[in-house]
């Protein structure tokens, strides 16, 4: 194996969790903080941490429908965060736009301007769910990477 | 020419560079790992600051376009060199006698304030807005605990300078001389005239480790991390690196100044020792204080350490001016 491979193989278990709120209730968002905060469902146990800017993430959590509004910040700051990142949209909102679907101000699903890599369903999502997207992601970034999880 | 490539040495191996670096990352770990317990969390695996570099190897370095660039790549290199070199003026009691023995106290003092200059250069130099407020913050934050160091440098100066004078007057600013008196005459942090300078230099750490409740200049949910926001892959795992040989100089030198004590001939047993003292120290000053508090505002922290530690230094050197 040469010393890139082993850096790869490394690298995933650090990742860095980036929270993007696309106009969303804040339902999910006290769930991420759930994730962080509460002891029970500590994050931190894979190596996660939740950082303050784009630059220095590696997993991003979309959470809200996509209003018009907000629509054109979220997709410039996705593009601020650097190669290789994962992109996991939390609640039913990003998915369908869940209770906000066909409102004049919703511009998604998100799905339609950035790929997403996994779907946390729920409204809002478990915290149970939002550590299993993580450890998912995980798999996929080493996927992305070219290396098999 | 040999003192010339051993100097290097020490910077490169031990107890600069790799040493220190090793050290560093390991008191971070299990700094994390214990700030985790204390909060009964699980908490990451003790290798996570080596995860953390290593990923942050892997990933794209992105520089904003209107970022003066050389300044903007430079600074993170500032930082690190300047603590590799002040890493090997650090003295481990029975083990490593430190780089020079004349005023190499001062050349630290000096030493000590390059990672958070290069913090500020590279948020200057990053054109963010952000930078811009971790800039000033990072300077009142240096400027506030600057003060009450140099102070305590000075009490542990002359106390020594005052011993080795025979009660004349004197400062001692070989950190190997101030070592050796105090394993002929007992530690200065029992010595009752240096208690309170021991105490200010414990609240000096989390403010020049930039730990809660004095993490104001990287303030993540404020100014999202301030002067690193713009910083990512390989020059963040640059300040990274930056950060932990600042914790090995930050902690070797408290414990060189308060309990330089050896307790063998064998010099492996003095090292296990030296970073035994080492985590004590930092449990009591950061990991305990940080697990527990918020963040202040920057007005409170620079009104805090220019009255409390200053005070507990300032009655230090009156002690030592009267005993």
């Amino acid at each position: 194996m040469s010393l890139d491979t082993i850096l790869k193989k490394l690298s995933v278990r650090s990742p860095w969790l980036f929270r993007i709120n696309a106009g969303s209730c804040n339902g999910c968002d006290v769930e991420l903080a759930t994730t962080a905060c509460i002891p029970r469902y500590d994050v931190e146990r894979f190596g996660c941490r939740y950082c303050g800017s784009p630059r220095h993430a590696d997993i991003v959590l979309i959470t809200g429908p996509l209003t018009t509004k907000v629509c054109d910040r979220v997709l410039r700051v996705w593009h601020d965060i650097p190669e290789p990142k994962v992109t996991v949209a939390v609640g039913i909102c990003p998915i369908s736009g869940g209770v906000f679907r066909e409102g004049y101000s919703i511009k998604g699903p998100i799905d339609r301007y950035i790929p997403v890599d996994v779907n946390v369903p729920g409204c809002p999502p478990r915290p149970q769910a939002i550590l299993e997207s993580v450890v998912l992601a995980r798999s996929i970034w080493l996927k992305k990477l070219g290396l098999e999880a | 020419m040999t003192d010339t490539l051993l100097g290097i040495l020490h910077m490169s191996i031990f107890p600069g560079g790799v040493f220190a670096l090793a050290l560093g990352f390991f008191f971070k770990g299990l700094d994390r790992r214990l700030e985790a317990r204390l909060q009964r969390r699980v908490g990451p695996p003790l290798i996570q600051p080596w995860l953390d570099a290593a990923k942050l190897l892997t990933k794209e370095t992105m520089i904003p376009k209107t970022a003066c660039r050389q300044a903007f790549l430079l600074a993170p290199v500032f930082g690190f060199t300047g603590m590799a070199v002040c890493a090997a003026f650090i003295p481990i009691a029975g083990v490593y006698n430190g780089l020079f023995n004349m005023g190499d106290l001062l050349v630290i003092f000096y030493l000590l304030p390059i990672p958070a200059m290069a913090i500020m250069l590279g948020g200057s130099a990053s054109s963010s807005p952000f930078g811009a407020i971790g800039f000033s913050r990072e300077m009142l934050m240096m400027l506030a605990y600057e003060t009450p160091l140099l102070m305590i440098l000075l009490s542990v100066a002359m106390l020594v300078g005052k011993g080795l004078a025979g009660g004349e007057w004197g400062a001692e600013f070989s950190l190997l001389k101030i070592v050796a008196w105090q394993q002929e005459n007992g530690s200065l942090g029992l010595n009752p005239s240096m208690i309170p300078a021991f105490i200010a230099y414990l609240i000096f750490l989390p403010g020049t480790m930039g730990v809660p409740p004095f993490d104001i200049p990287e303030a993540e949910t404020e100014i999202i991390e301030g002067p690193l926001l713009e910083y990512g892959g390989p020059l963040l795992a640059l300040f990274q690196i930056t950060s932990a040989l600042k914790t090995f100089v930050v902690l070797g030198l408290g414990v060189a100044l308060f309990f330089p004590g050896v307790i063998s001939a064998w010099w492996p047993i003095n090292l296990l020792w030296f970073i035994l003292k080492c985590l004590v120290l930092m449990v009591v000053s950061l990991t305990l204080v940080k697990s527990a508090t918020g963040r202040f505002r920057i007005d409170q922290a620079f009104r805090f350490y220019i009255t409390v530690p200053v005070a507990l230094a300032l009655c230090s050197l009156i002690l030592v001016w009267v005993m």
